[in-house]
């Protein structure tokens, strides 16, 4: 350990200084608004010792870990991804009478093991960076102690992601007892100079298990739509986000160590699993009613057109690839964000009837809700929009026909699940008057209660949500009329990768 | 010895899942562990031979004794298990895992495996004085990989990670605090919990 | 000491990673599909141990450590849920929790 080694390592530091920092001030004193600011602004310096790292950039902390410009591009993602969702938590666990302080340590050691994810270059990291992930996302999932669901997402959660993680380690033993080193570098190095690769091929495989499970692509996905419905909205949004955008990251500096051929078994599989879950994630999201489920569903969707990307094998890809998880991740957070904000102390407004009428209660809130489905569906002047562009012109590249046409297909079928969402939005209130009432006959004792009464009630957005989706509202837009800046700053980002 | 040992872990994994009561399983789980650790030191791993007894057989059987207890899982448990376990119930996830361990034995049953070629270049990669790597597998005398190599690999080229492990240990012990703690009971009503509910300030 | 071949230590490794499935698979009971995952782990661990014995290195005994570690950490946090669970619901059949909306697929 030496000094660049520890500048390299900053943003990580800095974030686990934090986690224990706030453990001392909660033994001090527990107050929810200080352990809040402490965390956030761990988050915040994080982020803003970034640019420190980079000057040192590409640094190889052997053997461990990789600081280069793609690892802190992924860290910078990953940090502000964190912050959202933590200034999103902030106002949701006000308003739930729990022992609040704790979630802020486990977001912290969450982010720092999605840190260690992006910087990977070993199995040990990767495996320790999983680990922390996904041990504090166990709590986090199972963090709202009085809900009844709490209990049951976590072992659920639990036991799956242990059985994945099982797996995972399975296959880098194989891989390991084939090719005698876990670096990722040395080990591309060695399988490539065998005629064939013997045990590291069901080696492989079987991280593949563990690696689809953390990113949700069918037939890995069962987990989604609960764990999405069952854990608390923020906790929804970083499990959506910072959990799957950690592993991508993991996933593509892995295979950027193969030639294209060398690994064709392995991609076929991912291609397979790509097509599958484009069209699987969107039919089953067409059958939800529950709006977290339904984005659970857009997710596997969402992870299947990044793998397209990914199967391109490029550097465009890997740009493509990144430019779509960017947007993802606006686009996810700020859907989660309104719903978030929507949720009061009692329930989570995760019906479809909820949001019936939104637009003429909360027109702001329904205007970036719509902004964020139709970044999600891929209509122009979002986001969205360009980064579909972006990874169907990879696909189309490199002669991926049927990935691309399971995407487009794929997209036409989401079109109209998140086209629903908006009209419910758009429609009146009361649905008596309407001809909505003619839903189903079960379906009228429901609506005499709903929509929520307190989501009814016009109410100020506090202002940390406020905070969060106004920047997320900025960059939705923002990027998708003007992408270029981002563009060239990730092509110079992940340009060492390959 | 090497298939002596093997032998009895697999059979008392085999009686671990198949048990009804679950002390009786943890109990065959132990004897599956502490076989384990035999292996381990028939493979010349002393060190991690120990920490299996230590840990796993140790710590963490003691963890499921003591849940188990406080469960009082009684033979009204086992009754129940009886019921959720039709025998029928064991062929379709046997048979999966059985098509999955073809798939992993047949390359290990090929020997053609073992790496020959671009291999040897590796054999730097190891702290101790070794054998070129092309005789691994008719190596005559098997080295002790003992605990003063993985303690000196552990805290050198792995401190990180070792730093990391305490991470993830912490994240295990917020969380299991977090999620086992005592509520007090008024609050642990679902419909309790409105009560302390505040509007946020702002 | 005689020498012990990888790939039958492998295959030892691979037969427990196996009955460890199995059992995760077939028992409902929420503490036996924990027991099954410590049993998968145990063996991804020994398959571990296995490697870096045969690449006399002590890089796979370290990460045999860090396994474990994890599977500490897992279980606690594993466990102490199941204590949560027990208070709630009457049982601990995986199959009896089905609060969350769903079985459209699993």
């Amino acid at each position: 350990m030496n000094t660049t080694d520890l500048i390299a390592l900053s943003p990580l530091l800095i974030v686990g200084l934090s986690a224990v920092a706030i453990l001392l001030l909660i033994s001090l004193r527990r107050n929810h608004r200080a352990v809040a600011t402490l965390a956030l602004g761990g988050l915040a310096l994080a982020m803003a010792s970034i640019p420190q790292a980079a000057a040192v950039a590409p640094h190889h902390i052997a053997p461990l870990m990789m600081a280069d410009g793609y690892a802190l591009f992924y860290s910078a993602l990953l940090l502000a991804a964190s912050f959202v969702v933590g200034l999103l938590s902030f106002d949701y666990l006000e308003q739930r009478g729990e022992q609040r302080e704790e979630y802020y340590v486990l977001l912290l050691l969450a982010t720092l093991g999605g840190l260690v994810l992006v910087g990977a270059n070993h199995f040990v990291s990767l495996f320790l960076g999983l680990e922390i992930l996904s041990v504090a996302i166990y709590v986090m999932v199972a963090y709202a102690r009085s809900s009844p669901l709490a209990a049951e997402t976590g072992i659920k959660y639990l036991i799956l992601a242990g059985t994945s993680s099982a797996f995972m380690v399975f296959g880098m033993a194989l891989v390991y007892a084939q090719t005698g080193t876990l670096e990722f570098g040395p080990m591309a190095a060695q399988l490539m100079q065998m005629e064939d690769f013997g045990l590291a091929l069901p080696g492989m495989a079987m991280m593949l298990v563990g690696v689809g499970f953390k990113l949700a692509v069918v037939p890995f996905h069962m987990w989604t739509p609960e764990v999405y419905q069952g854990a608390p909205v923020p906790v929804t949004a970083f499990v959506a986000t910072v959990s799957k955008g950690a592993m991508f990251a993991l996933l593509l500096r892995f295979f950027a160590a193969f030639e294209a051929d060398e690994a064709q078994p392995i991609m076929n599989i991912l291609g397979l699993l790509a097509i599958a879950s484009m069209l699987a994630g969107n039919l089953l999201a067409l059958l939800e009613d529950n709006v977290k489920r339904l984005l659970a569903y857009s997710s596997i969707a969402h992870l299947g057109y990044v793998l397209v990307a990914f199967l391109a094998e490029s550097s465009f890809g890997d740009e493509a690839v990144t430019f779509y998880l960017v947007a993802y991740f606006i686009s996810t957070l700020a859907a989660f964000g309104v719903i978030s904000v929507l949720s009061d102390g009692k329930s989570e407004a995760d019906r479809m009837e909820d949001f019936r009428g939104l637009y003429w209660r909360r027109p702001m809130l329904a205007t970036l809700m719509t902004a964020a489905l139709l970044s999600l569906a891929g209509i122009p002047l979002t986001t969205g929009f360009v980064a579909k562009f972006a990874v169907v012109a990879a696909g189309v590249k490199a002669a991926l026909w049927v990935p691309v046409f399971a995407l487009a297909l794929g997209s036409a079928i989401g079109l109209y699940y998140y086209l629903r969402l908006v009209v419910v939005m758009l429609s009146p209130v009361n649905p008596t008057d309407d001809s909505n009432s003619e839903a189903t006959a079960t379906d009228d004792a429901m609506s005499t209660r709903a929509p929520n009464p307190a989501i009814l009630r016009p109410k100020k957005v506090p202002i940390g949500p406020a905070f969060a989706l106004s920047i997320l509202a900025i960059f939705l837009l923002g990027l998708g009329v003007l992408p270029t800046p981002l563009m060239d700053f990730i092509k110079s980002s992940v340009s060492e990768l390959r | 010895m090497f298939w002596l040992t093997s032998i009895v872990a697999i059979v008392a994994t085999l009686l671990a899942i198949s048990r009804l009561n679950a002390t009786h399983a943890l109990l065959y789980l132990i004897v599956s562990f502490l076989s384990v650790a035999v292996l381990f030191l028939q493979l010349g791993a002393p060190f991690v031979a120990a920490i299996e007894v230590i840990v796993y057989a140790g710590a963490i059987m003691v963890l499921f004794v003591f849940v188990i207890m406080l469960l009082n899982l009684g033979p009204h448990a086992v009754e129940g298990e009886r019921q959720l376990l039709p025998p029928h119930a064991w062929i379709g996830p046997g048979l999966l895992a059985a098509v999955l361990l073809l798939e992993l034995l047949m390359p290990l049953s090929n020997n053609q495996f073992i790496p020959t070629t671009g291999t040897a270049k590796h054999a730097d990669h190891s702290t101790i004085p070794t054998i070129p790597t092309e005789a691994a597998p008719q190596l005559q005398e098997r080295m002790v990989v003992g605990p003063k190599e993985v303690g000196i690999k552990l805290f050198s080229t792995y401190l990180l990670a070792v730093e990391l492990a305490g991470f993830l240990l912490l994240a295990g012990l917020v969380g299991a605090f977090h999620i086992g703690r005592e509520e007090p009971r008024t609050s642990a009503k679902p419909g309790a919990m409105e009560v302390p509910s505040q509007e946020g300030p702002a | 000491m005689n020498p012990i071949p990888m790939e039958q230590s492998l295959m030892v490794a691979a037969m427990l990673f196996s009955l460890g499935l199995i059992g995760l698979l077939v028992r409902r009971n929420v503490i036996f599909m924990l027991i099954s995952i410590e049993i998968m782990l145990n063996a991804a661990g020994l398959a571990f141990v296995v490697a870096g014995s045969h690449w006399q290195a002590a890089d796979g005994q370290v990460m045999f450590l860090f396994i474990i570690t994890m599977a500490a950490a897992e279980v606690a946090i594993g466990l102490a849920l199941v204590l949560r669970l027990q208070s709630d619901l009457p049982t601990l059949d995986v199959d009896a929790m089905d609060q969350l909306k769903g079985g459209d697929d699993a």
